[in-house]
């Protein structure tokens, strides 16, 4: 895992905001009433419970996977001098955690404003591993055979920090015009779950041998991604507004650098076969796991666009935007060390432009009338050069360009029958299409493509106040999408139209999977949405939708549909003026079958309960307190069902193992938090909060079984966790 | 602090006492000061730390900017209510409301796209989301957006409280880091043009475009990833194989999913078999690795998109497929 030295980086990005904040007039505050300072400071410590293993779902954002102790320290200030017309905002939060943030804003409002910012997030891979890879989280990671077998290596845990400075300038330059500009500069570092796997033999290296009783003829290697990357983005708007006309020109800009190029594992000549013994790899394989693994490459885009509104009347409006971007890609291959690209190819020179056009027109003719008409088109132009990379064994393809036409247009009308009704008509067709295929690329491990689809979509929704204190909404969608003649892969490069599916030598198999972001599809909706205010002191809210997609396919293979429901009703009750209590209860299901050839129709289905109950109270005028209890209990199924086509190995597998477990999720999470004040400016604050987490996700291990890379690594993560923590903090209040 | 001078300082701020607004209501000023007499600072909350309560600011609205000039309310005010009311049950429809707070927002480029803008075609209006009278406005703060969205959005909280999600619920992302409620030109209301313009602004090396590239990527990251949270690693929208082969035709012979640690798939094989599901000789397309640790991405590891140019290596062309 690369080493991170945050203290380091702290302090620089410190500095860069101290810079800026050296020029605000903090003293201000000493001029008199109309400036005074108003904020908090908050000093205090913090304890977690339990060890890392028990907080890796808990402290996955937080920062306290790995903290037994932590110190908390905050600051909201604010400064405003009526005077001089200046306001100063600064607010740093979680300054003793590595997911501190600082915001400074600085302003003349109706003149300019300064902004800096300054913020740490870290995500911890919620995963612990056990490996003996030598040189974890660097490009070149050392594999080791665990001789002790699995669970004898060493403790890993995988992160990633980023931390962004960003700045930011706006400025009042006349009543109609201001300009913007935005600064922001995020670094990235750490490393996360990734790897390499191999099967031989196989029909791209015709030369990789394959697994026998002497040799192993597959592995498959945890190799941590190392990430340490920057990204930069700056965005500038010039706008200009007057009473019925609104336009700003823009401009966008974002540079990602990585300083990594690629992943060049050192292999050793021998790994574990599928049974766990130690033997020399097959030929060929050693040298296809040690291949190197392109990391993400340098890259950029820009963009410039015009966007604005103009006011007819008072009831008819127009908006617009005009967008045209480039993204380009030209990362030099040898410098990332990536060799034997095509003869006199340094780059993939990527370019892609994308050029977008969008107009809406809103409105209301009569007052009962309300009219709406969009469209939206965008042209997303491939224009990266075509050259050999692919190699199957003795046969070459090209890299594919990627083009796409998008066109969306939108109608609607709505009519208030009465004060108390009011309805609305909508359509909208949207097509998409994705041009000719690329006539020299490889189309293996897919059935069928498709140029172009289009889809029609109508929705329905009545609201009703039903009384002064009840209303509600009913809305009703419905779409149908279909599309231009499926194309074939061909046995070699590119694809073939197919007129006549079943037609059994131009046609496609019957075990052909049509991809769902393809495929006809129905879709319908509903919502079902209502406000109660059952009594002065309880407001209730009841929220009913569901849906379902139906894959019109040519196979029975694939996914065929889906569908899911939710049902929540939320509530306030103020018990008093000083007690209030509030929460939610939530109910869901999913559900998707999808079958695939010579075996088994799958069918997922996931249930999801959430329940949550929180109170404020005020018992007396030195006290606050607060909490909340929240539950979610998530259980996925994955029934199995043979098909006839299903063969003797599966029958008996199935019956043996009694199909895929069921994965369960439960979490309950306690929250309370009290204050208590010393005296008019100071007040003691504790936070405290319990969490439990129950997970039993079996693609990790199962029953004590763990999976096992072909060096022993194990990926463990402790299905039950518990943790409490608690912040006692001193909260000084500025007089 | 001073609690009563400050809430008098915002009263003052408020109603436009600390010297002229030169606003475009300055004939109604008279009817402001007016508003004060009965709505002191007993019966409105503290908003001093508002940009609406900072009277240095001549464009600053007063009570009759927002609510009308309302002649005859302060004559028998159980009678006659102010002209606009925002809140039920006088309140005016939503697109009257949003106009009150558009006359002088919409010159904001950020809420350029609002006319015809989802929210603004759902009946949503600004104050449906925001607390004007108060310092607090919950949805203007990073610490507690998230509820006041998920009052409608109730499956993108049951998917939030997932273990697989962004870092909303921890407070370190917040709705509005990627959706511009007030209006924009890609769908779902997100930031920029495109959901993938969008993911690119915290994940850029995913952008590309690379050599060898992943259709479904390419076109939508919602295609695999529910990015509101999921129970599978990731925020995958299914788990892997199942998500793949929604597409892909499947490796491994026979259909039954299985893990290992369940009966008949390591040894010994059990009645009906006539061999387990994994041997010492067992291809590496098999069950366990199918079902197991990342599945299909344990050998196909950049989904993504690879930039290998190799011509005589077949490993990046598999990597990704």
């Amino acid at each position: 895992m690369t080493l991170l030295h945050p203290s380091l980086r702290f302090q620089r990005s410190l500095l860069s905001l101290a810079l800026a904040s050296a020029f605000i007039p903090w003293q201000a505050h000493a001029e008199g009433d109309e400036a005074k300072a108003v904020g908090t400071i908050s000093v205090g410590l913090g304890g977690v419970s339990g060890s890392s293993a028990d907080r890796t779902l808990f402290g996955q954002y937080n920062g306290l996977r790995d903290k037994d102790a932590f110190g908390i320290l905050g600051i909201d200030y604010s400064l405003r001098n009526q005077e001089a017309g200046n306001w100063v905002d600064f607010q740093a939060t979680n300054l003793g955690l590595e997911t501190r943030e600082m915001h400074l804003i600085w302003k003349n409002p109706g003149s300019w404003k300064i902004t800096a910012d300054y913020g740490e997030l870290v995500h911890y891979d919620p995963y612990t591993i056990n490996t003996g890879l030598v040189g974890s989280g660097s490009t070149t990671p050392q594999v080791q055979v665990l001789a002790g077998g699995p669970g004898s290596g060493g403790e890993l845990e995988l992160k990633t920090k980023r931390t962004g400075l960003g700045f930011g300038f706006s400025k009042t330059i006349s009543p109609a015009f201001s300009f913007t500009l935005d600064l922001k500069n995020e670094k990235k570092e750490g490393s996360r779950l990734f790897g390499t796997g191999m099967n031989c033999p196989t029909a791209i290296d015709p030369k990789c041998g394959g697994t026998t009783a002497t040799n192993t003829g597959w592995a498959l290697l945890m190799l941590p991604e190392p990430i340490s990357a920057n990204h930069s983005q700056v965005e500038a708007r010039l706008n200009y507004a007057i009473e019925k006309f609104r336009v700003n020109l823009g401009y966008y800009g974002s540079f990602y650098r990585n300083d990594n190029g690629s992943l060049n594992p050192l292999v050793p000549g021998s790994l574990n076969n599928p049974l766990g013994a130690l033997l020399p790899l097959s030929s060929g394989l050693q040298s296809l796991l040690a291949s190197p693994l392109a990391l993400a490459p340098d890259n950029q885009s820009q963009q410039f666009d015009l966007n604005g509104s103009y006011d007819f009347t008072h009831s008819t409006r127009a908006t617009m935007k005009l967008a045209y971007s480039t993204a380009t890609q030209t990362d030099n291959f040898a410098g990332a060390g990536l060799a034997n690209a095509p003869v006199g190819v340094s780059n993939l020179d990527g370019k892609v432009q994308t050029k977008l056009a969008k107009i809406g027109l809103t409105s209301r003719p009569m007052s009962k009338l309300s009219l709406l008409a969009d469209l939206r088109y965008e042209n997303k132009d491939d224009q990266t050069p075509i050259a050999y990379y692919n190699t199957e064994g003795t046969a070459s393809y090209t890299n594919r360009a990627q083009s796409m036409r998008k066109t969306l247009g939108k109608l609607e009308a709505g009519w208030q029958f009465n004060s108390d009704y009011r309805g609305t008509l909508t359509a909208d067709h949207e097509s998409i299409d994705r041009g000719v295929f690329t006539a020299t690329s490889a189309t293996s491990g897919i059935s069928a493509l498709r140029e172009q689809t289009d889809e029609t979509a109508v929705r329905a929704e009545l609201r009703r106040r039903m009384a002064e204190n009840f209303s509600g909404s009913i809305s009703l969608s419905s779409s149908r999408r279909d599309g231009s003649n499926w194309l074939k892969p061909n046995s070699g490069q590119g694809v073939t139209e197919v007129t006549n599916l079943s037609d059994p030598v131009t046609g496609l198999p019957s075990t052909a999977i049509f991809m769902p972001t393809l495929a006809n599809r129905k879709r319908d909706k509903a919502k079902l949405f209502a406000d109660w205010q059952a009594s002065e002191s309880l407001a209730l809210q009841f929220s009913v939708e569901g849906g379902k997609d139906k894959f019109d396919v040519p196979s029975s293979y694939g996914l065929q549909d889906t569908r899911m429901d939710q049902y929540t009703v939320d509530w306030n009750y103020a018990l008093s003026d000083k007690w209030g209590l509030n929460g939610y209860l939530s109910l869901g299901h999913q559900n998707l079958n999808q079958a695939r050839p010579a075996g088994a129709v799958m069918a997922f289905d996931n249930t999801n309960t959430g329940a949550n109950i929180g109170f404020t109270g005020k018992p007396s005028g030195t006290v606050e307190v607060g909490g909340n209890l929240s539950y979610v209990d998530d259980k996925s199924v994955y029934a199995q069902t043979l098909t006839p086509s299903a063969g003797a190995d599966s029958v008996a597998l199935l019956a043996a193992t009694g199909g895929l477990p069921d994965i369960v999720f439960n979490q309950t999470t306690l929250k309370l938090f009290g204050k208590y004040a010393l005296d008019k400016t100071s007040a003691i604050r504790v936070d405290f909060v319990y969490q439990r987490s129950n997970w039993n996700d079996w693609a990790w291990g199962y029953n004590n079984v763990p999976f096992t890379y072909s060096d022993g690594t194990t990926v463990v993560q402790k299905p039950t966790q518990s943790v409490s923590a608690i912040g006692i903090s001193y909260v000084y209040q500025l007089p | 602090m001073n609690t009563t001078r400050l809430i008098a300082l915002a009263g003052l701020c408020l109603f436009g006492m600390l010297g002229p607004f030169g606003s475009a209501w300055a004939e109604g000023e008279v009817g402001a000061k007016l508003c004060v007499t009965c709505h002191d600072e007993e019966d409105l909350p503290d908003m001093s730390r508002t940009a609406h309560g900072f009277s240095a600011d001549k464009r600053v609205p007063d009570c009759i900017s927002c609510h009308g000039p309302s002649i005859d309310h302060p004559k028998k005010p159980a009678d006659n209510h102010p002209d606009r009311m925002f809140i039920r049950p006088l309140a005016l429809p939503a697109h009257e409301r949003s106009a009150v707070c558009m006359s002088c927002h919409s010159q904001d480029p950020k809420r350029a796209l609002w006319n015809g803008s989802r929210h603004d075609d759902a009946n949503v209006a600004c104050n449906s989301c925001h607390k004007i009278h108060g310092n607090q406005d919950k949805v203007r703060n990073r610490a507690t957006q998230a509820e006041v969205c998920y009052t409608c959005h109730k499956e993108q909280r049951t998917q939030m409280n997932r273990p697989s999600h962004h870092p909303v619920p921890e407070g370190k992302m917040v709705c509005s880091d990627c959706h511009n409620p007030h209006g924009s030109a890609g769908p779902k209301l997100v930031k920029r043009d495109s959901i993938n313009d969008t993911c690119y602004t915290c994940h850029a090396e995913k952008r590309g475009p690379f050599v060898h590239q992943h259709d479904a990527v390419v076109e939508d990251c919602s295609n695999c990833h529910i990015v509101h949270g999921s129970t599978i690693p990731g925020m995958l929208k299914a788990r892997a194989p199942m998500l793949c082969q929604q597409c892909h035709t499947p490796h491994v012979v026979g259909g039954v999913g299985a893990v290992g640690g369940q009966p008949g798939v390591y040894p010994p094989a059990q009645p009906g078999q006539t061999a387990p599901q994994i041997t010492s000789t067992t291809s590496g397309k098999n069950v366990v690795n199918m079902w197991q640790g990342r599945s299909c991405l344990n050998c196909h590891t950049q989904i993504h998109g690879s930039n290998n140019p190799s011509t005589i290596n077949s490993m990046p062309e598999l990597r990704l497929r």
